[in-house]
C-alpha cells in the first residue's frame, strides 16, 4: 500500500521465476479484463440474446416457432404502429435540427446577446423529463383548453384552435422541444474548433457571410448534425411517455404504445421481443448508413496551425437571431415549467391561479406528508440512480483505460460491448432484461437490483464515452514515470491516473445520474409495488385524474433535478453537461 | 426495518404504559386475533385499480392506524394495469401481492380458475349490502367491496341542463361531435364493462356512431372529468361518480347525469392471493374493506357506501331511485376482451 512495500519486493524476487512466481508477474489487469467481460456479458449481451431466443420461443413450451413474429407483424394495426414510430422518428429529429443547428451557430460563432440566457434554456430543455414537458404542452395547447389557444381567441375572437398538441405535429413538436439540446451540444462542440481561417479563405473568393456559413461552416460541422440528428431519432422511437400521454387521444399509436398492449394479460413477451426487433435492425442500420455517409469524405478542421476564431458580428440580425433562441427556448422550458407551476398551486386549475381562492400548497403538503408512495419513490429514485451511475463510471473507466492503453490483446471487444447499449433503445432492454433476468433462478423482478442493473446497463455508452475522453486526456508518460519508480498498474491507476480525470468522471457520473433519475422506458416495465421511481409515479399520476397534483409532483421532480444541477456544477465545472470531448 | 420497528414500537409502549394495547383491545376478536399474526408480518402490498389515488392513499392509511405496525403498500394504477402487473409478476414466478383489487369480474374469475386465490370470507362482509353480497364468490375466492357508478358529466358553463344528453343513446348526436371524452377498455376496466353493456343494449354499431363525434380516449375512466375540469370537451362519457364529486367539491363546474338507458353499475372484486407473501395482513385487510371503517373513509371521497351502517355520499342520487344496469360475471369476461379488439378497430387506438 504505502512504497516502502512495493519497493524491495523486486529484490527478493530476483531468483530464476517458478511457476509462482511467474503467477505474481501476471498484470492485474489481464483478471480484470475477464472480470469485465463477465461483467459486460450480464448486463449486455444476455438480455439482448435472450431476447432474440425468446422472439423464437412458444410461450410455455419453449419450442422453436415463427408464430410469434406472425403475431408480431400480422395485423395492420401493429404495421401501422411501425410505421407511425419512423415518421414521427423522422420529423422529430428534422425539427429538433432545425431549432438545435442555429442556436448552436449562433452561441458558437456569432456576437448574438443573451448567449447565457440561451445557454440555460437549453440546458433546461435538457434536464427536463419529456413527460413532464408533454404535461406541460398538454395545458398550453390543448385545442380547446390551452392557454395559447384561449390566448389566440381573445386577441382574434376566432372560433377554432390555433395549435392543436393531440395531432401528429403536436406530438412531433412536443418530442423535438426536448431533444433539441442533443443536436445542439454535439453542433456547439464541433464549431468551436472551427478556425476563422476557412471562412476568411470564403470571404476573400467573395462569399459573404451567409454564404460562407452556409457552404463552408456547416458542411464543416455535418458529422455532428448528422450524429444528433440520428440520436435524436433513436430516443424518438424508443420514447414511452409522450406517446402514451399525446399518442392516445391524438389516436396515434406507435411501437412503443403496441409493445406495452403486448404487456397486457396475458403477458406476451414473446410476441413482444419479435416486435421489437425492427427497432433493433433500424438503429443498427443507421448507424451503418451513418458511417457510409460519412466515410470518404474529409471533415478536417483541427490542423496543428492553431487557427483564431473570430466572432461573426451580426449587426442588426443579433436581435432577430436572439429572437428565434428565445422563442425555442421560452417553448421548450418557460411556457410548460410556468403552466405546471400554476397548476401545481392551483385547486382546480381549470379555473386558472389568479381565481379567488384557488391558490393552495396543498398539492404538495398531499405528496410530501399524505403520499404513501411519493417520498419512497423519491428516495428510491436517487439512490438507483446514484447506484447505477457509480457502476457504470467504474466500469466505464476501467474498459475505457484498458481499451486506451491497449492493455490486453482484444480489448476493443470490452469497448465495443460498452457502447451497444446504445442502439439499443431503452423499452427494448428493459424487455430484455425482463427476459432474461426477472424468472428465478435470478428473480429480479420486483427488485432495486433489476432496475439498477438495467439502469447501468442503458447508460453504460454515456459513462463509457465520458471516461475514454478523459483517460485519452492523460498523457501515458506521467503513468510510466510512476512505473519507472517501481508502483503497480493498479498503484499507478489510483494515484496518478484517477486524480487527473476525477473531474470529468464526476462530470460523467452526474449525466448518468441525472439521465437516470427521469427515465421511463425501461423503468415502467420493471418496476415493482417497492420499485417505484419517480417517473414510473408521475406516469401513474397521468392516469388519475388529477392534473393539479401531477404538476406538483413533476414540481418536485424538477426542484430535485435542479439541485443536483447546480451542485454538478459546483464540483464539476458550469457546462459539465454540455460538455462534448 | 421492521424489526427496528417492531421494537421502536414496544418501547413506545412500554413508555406510554398501556396505551396501544388499550387501542388494539377495541378490535372485536376476530380482527384482533389476525391482527396478531398481520403484525409479525408488518405490511401488505395491495394492487389496487378500483378508487382513485387519493382515496387508496386514504384507506392505507387509516388500516395502519387502525392496526399499527401493518403498513399498505398502495401500488394504484388502472385495473388493467394492476392486472397487467400481476401478470409479470406470475409470469416472472414472483410473488408480490397480496390483494388485488380491480373493477374487471375476470380478472378475478380467471385467477380463481387458475387456483391462484385463497378463499377467505371476512366476517365483516355479513353487514354488506345484499346485492354486494351476492355479487361476490360464492365459495369465498373473491369479494365486492367497491362498486363503480359510471354515468354522465356535463360542464355547466358549457351545456345547460336542459340541452344536456340525458342517454347513453343520445351522445351518438351529431351535436355532440367534439364535445365528448371517455377513457379506454384497454386500461380501464369500467370502461370495458360499459362497453360490454352498450354493445348489449345497442350493438357495436352504437360504438361506430359514436366515433363519429371523435371522442377524446384517455386511459383510465377518470380521465375525462380532467378533461371536463380543463374545458377541452363538454361532456364526459362514463366517468366515475365518486371522482366526479370530488372534483365537483373542489369547484370545479361539473355536474353529474344519470342517464335514463342506465346509470352503468359495476360490482369490482377484491381477491387474496393464493402466494400472498402477507396472507393474515392480507386477510386483516379483507375485515377491515368490507367493514365500516373503509366506507367512512372512503365515503369522504364520495364513493359509494355498500353498507347500511354508512350513509351514501354526499351529492349523490340514492342508486335505488335511478335505472342501473348491471353486468353479469360472464358477460365481463367473455365480453371485455372482445370490446377491447372492437374498439381498437373502430377508434384506432
Amino acid at each position: 500500500m504505502t512504497e516502502t512495500v512495493t519497493l524491495p519486493k523486486p529484490a527478493i524476487e530476483a531468483r530464476p521465476p517458478g511457476v509462482l512466481t511467474r503467477l505474481r508477474y501476471l498484470e492485474p489487469s489481464n483478471l480484470l479484463w475477464l472480470l469485465l467481460v463477465l461483467i459486460l456479458l450480464f448486463l449486455v449481451a444476455v438480455p439482448i440474446g435472450k431476447l432474440l431466443v425468446v422472439s423464437f420461443e412458444q410461450q410455455g413450451t419453449g419450442a422453436f416457432t415463427l408464430s410469434n413474429y406472425a403475431t408480431a407483424y400480422g395485423r395492420v394495426r401493429y404495421l401501422e404502429a411501425l410505421g407511425n414510430s419512423l415518421i414521427l422518428g423522422t420529423s422529430s429529429a428534422l425539427l429538433a435540427a432545425v431549432f438545435a443547428v442555429p442556436m448552436a451557430w449562433a452561441v458558437s460563432r456569432t456576437d448574438m446577446p443573451g448567449k447565457g440566457l440561451t445557454w440555460a434554456a437549453v440546458m433546461g430543455a435538457f434536464i427536463m423529463p419529456p413527460y413532464l414537458g408533454a404535461v406541460g404542452w398538454i395545458l398550453l395547447a390543448g385545442p380547446n383548453s390551452g392557454f395559447i389557444n384561449q390566448a389566440w381567441r381573445w386577441v382574434t375572437g376566432a372560433e377554432g384552435a390555433l395549435v392543436n398538441v393531440y395531432s401528429f405535429p403536436g406530438l412531433a413538436l412536443v418530442i423535438a422541444l426536448h431533444s433539441f439540446p442533443l443536436i445542439f451540444i454535439f453542433v456547439k462542440s464541433a464549431l468551436d474548433l472551427i478556425s476563422s481561417e476557412m471562412e476568411d479563405a470564403a470571404n476573400i473568393l467573395g462569399a459573404g457571410t451567409m454564404t460562407a456559413t452556409r457552404r463552408v461552416t456547416l458542411p464543416l460541422v455535418w458529422p455532428a448534425i448528422l450524429g444528433g440528428t440520428i440520436v435524436v431519432f433513436l430516443e424518438t422511437i424508443a420514447l414511452f411517455g409522450t406517446p402514451a400521454i399525446i399518442g392516445i387521444p391524438a389516436r396515434i399509436n406507435v411501437v412503443t404504445t403496441q409493445l406495452w398492449q403486448f404487456f397486457e394479460y396475458p403477458v406476451r413477451v414473446e410476441v413482444a421481443a419479435a416486435y421489437a426487433m425492427p427497432l433493433l435492425l433500424i438503429t443498427v442500420g443507421i448507424i451503418l448508413a451513418q458511417k457510409l455517409l460519412l466515410a470518404r469524405k474529409g471533415y478536417v478542421s483541427q490542423t496543428g496551425k492553431g487557427g483564431e476564431r473570430r466572432i461573426i458580428r451580426l449587426g442588426v440580425w443579433r436581435w432577430p437571431v436572439f429572437a428565434y433562441c428565445a422563442i425555442v427556448g421560452s417553448m421548450a422550458v418557460v411556457m410548460p415549467v410556468a403552466v405546471l407551476l400554476q397548476s401545481s398551486f392551483a385547486k382546480a386549475w381549470g379555473r386558472g391561479l389568479l381565481a379567488p381562492g384557488n391558490f393552495t400548497f396543498d398539492n404538495y403538503t398531499y405528496l410530501l406528508f399524505r403520499h404513501e408512495m411519493a417520498l419512497s419513490s423519491i428516495w428510491n429514485t436517487l439512490w438507483y440512480s446514484a447506484t447505477a451511475a457509480t457502476a457504470a463510471v467504474l466500469i466505464a473507466v476501467l474498459v475505457a483505460y484498458i481499451v486506451t492503453r491497449k492493455l490486453v490483446p482484444f480489448g476493443s471487444a470490452l469497448g465495443f460491448l460498452a457502447m451497444a447499449p446504445f442502439v439499443i433503445p431503452g423499452i427494448v432492454m428493459a424487455i430484455g432484461f425482463y427476459a432474461a433476468y426477472a424468472a428465478p433462478p435470478l428473480a429480479l423482478y420486483g427488485t432495486a437490483l433489476i432496475i439498477i442493473l438495467a439502469f447501468t446497463a442503458r447508460f453504460l455508452p454515456i459513462a463509457f464515452a465520458n471516461a475514454s475522453a478523459a483517460v485519452r486526456s492523460v498523457h501515458p508518460e506521467m503513468e510510466e514515470a510512476s512505473r519507472i519508480l517501481g508502483g503497480g498498474r493498479l498503484m499507478t491507476v489510483a494515484r496518478i491516473t484517477a486524480p487527473l480525470i476525477r473531474r470529468s468522471l464526476l462530470g460523467g457520473w452526474l449525466i448518468v445520474f441525472i439521465v437516470a433519475s427521469r427515465e421511463l422506458s425501461s423503468a415502467v416495465f420493471l418496476v415493482g409495488p417497492r420499485t417505484r421511481t419517480m417517473a414510473v409515479l408521475l406516469y401513474d399520476l397521468s392516469e388519475a385524474g388529477n392534473f393539479e397534483v401531477l404538476s406538483a409532483f413533476g414540481g418536485l421532480l424538477l426542484a430535485i433535478t435542479l439541485i443536483l444541477v447546480g451542485i454538478g456544477m459546483k464540483l464539476a465545472g458550469r457546462d459539465f453537461m454540455l460538455r462534448r470531448n | 426495518m421492521t424489526g427496528v420497528g417492531r421494537r421502536g414500537l414496544l418501547a413506545a409502549a412500554a413508555i406510554i404504559g398501556a396505551t396501544p394495547r388499550a387501542g388494539a383491545a377495541e378490535l372485536p376478536p376476530h380482527e384482533q386475533e389476525l391482527y396478531g399474526a398481520a403484525r409479525r408480518e408488518g405490511e401488505m402490498t395491495w394492487y389496487a385499480g378500483q378508487l382513485s389515488a387519493e382515496p387508496c392513499e386514504a384507506v392505507g392509511k387509516a388500516f395502519t392506524e387502525r392496526y399499527p405496525g401493518v403498513k399498505v403498500n398502495v401500488v394504484r394504477s388502472t385495473s388493467q394495469v394492476a392486472f397487467q402487473r400481476l401478470a409479470q409478476d406470475m409470469r416472472a414466478g414472483i410473488a408480490q401481492c397480496d390483494v388485488l383489487s380491480s373493477t374487471d369480474y375476470s380478472h378475478s374469475s380467471f385467477l380463481k380458475r387458475e387456483g391462484r386465490l385463497l378463499a377467505y370470507r371476512p366476517k365483516n362482509a355479513d353487514g354488506l349490502l345484499e346485492f354486494v353480497r351476492k355479487a361476490g364468490d360464492p365459495e369465498d375466492h373473491f369479494h365486492v367491496f367497491y362498486i363503480g357508478v359510471h354515468l354522465l358529466a356535463r360542464r355547466n358553463d358549457r351545456v345547460s341542463e336542459a340541452d344536456a344528453p340525458k342517454s347513453w343513446k343520445a351522445l351518438t348526436e351529431a351535436r355532440w361531435r367534439d364535445q365528448l371524452a371517455v377513457g379506454h377498455p384497454g386500461y380501464s376496466g369500467a370502461i370495458g364493462a360499459w362497453a360490454v353493456l352498450l354493445r348489449k343494449l345497442y350493438g357495436w354499431d352504437y360504438f361506430k356512431a359514436l366515433e363519429k363525434n371523435r371522442p377524446q380516449i384517455g386511459r383510465s375512466s377518470i380521465d375525462p372529468v380532467t378533461t371536463l375540469n380543463a374545458g377541452e370537451r363538454s361532456i364526459g362519457v362514463a366517468i366515475p361518480s365518486a371522482s366526479t364529486l370530488l372534483s365537483m367539491s373542489r369547484g370545479n363546474p361539473l355536474s353529474l347525469i344519470y342517464p335514463e338507458d342506465g346509470t352503468v353499475v359495476v360490482p369490482s372484486p377484491s381477491c387474496i392471493q393464493k402466494n400472498a407473501p402477507h396472507p393474515n395482513a392480507a386477510k386483516l385487510f379483507m375485515e377491515f374493506a368490507t367493514g365500516p371503517e373503509y366506507f367512512r373513509v372512503t365515503r369522504a371521497f364520495f364513493n359509494e357506501s355498500l353498507r347500511a351502517d354508512v350513509p351514501p355520499p354526499e351529492g349523490s342520487r340514492p342508486l335505488e331511485q335511478v335505472k342501473v344496469i348491471m353486468p353479469t360475471p360472464e358477460e365481463i369476461e367473455k365480453g371485455v376482451p372482445e370490446v377491447k379488439e372492437q374498439w381498437r378497430d373502430t377508434f384506432g387506438i
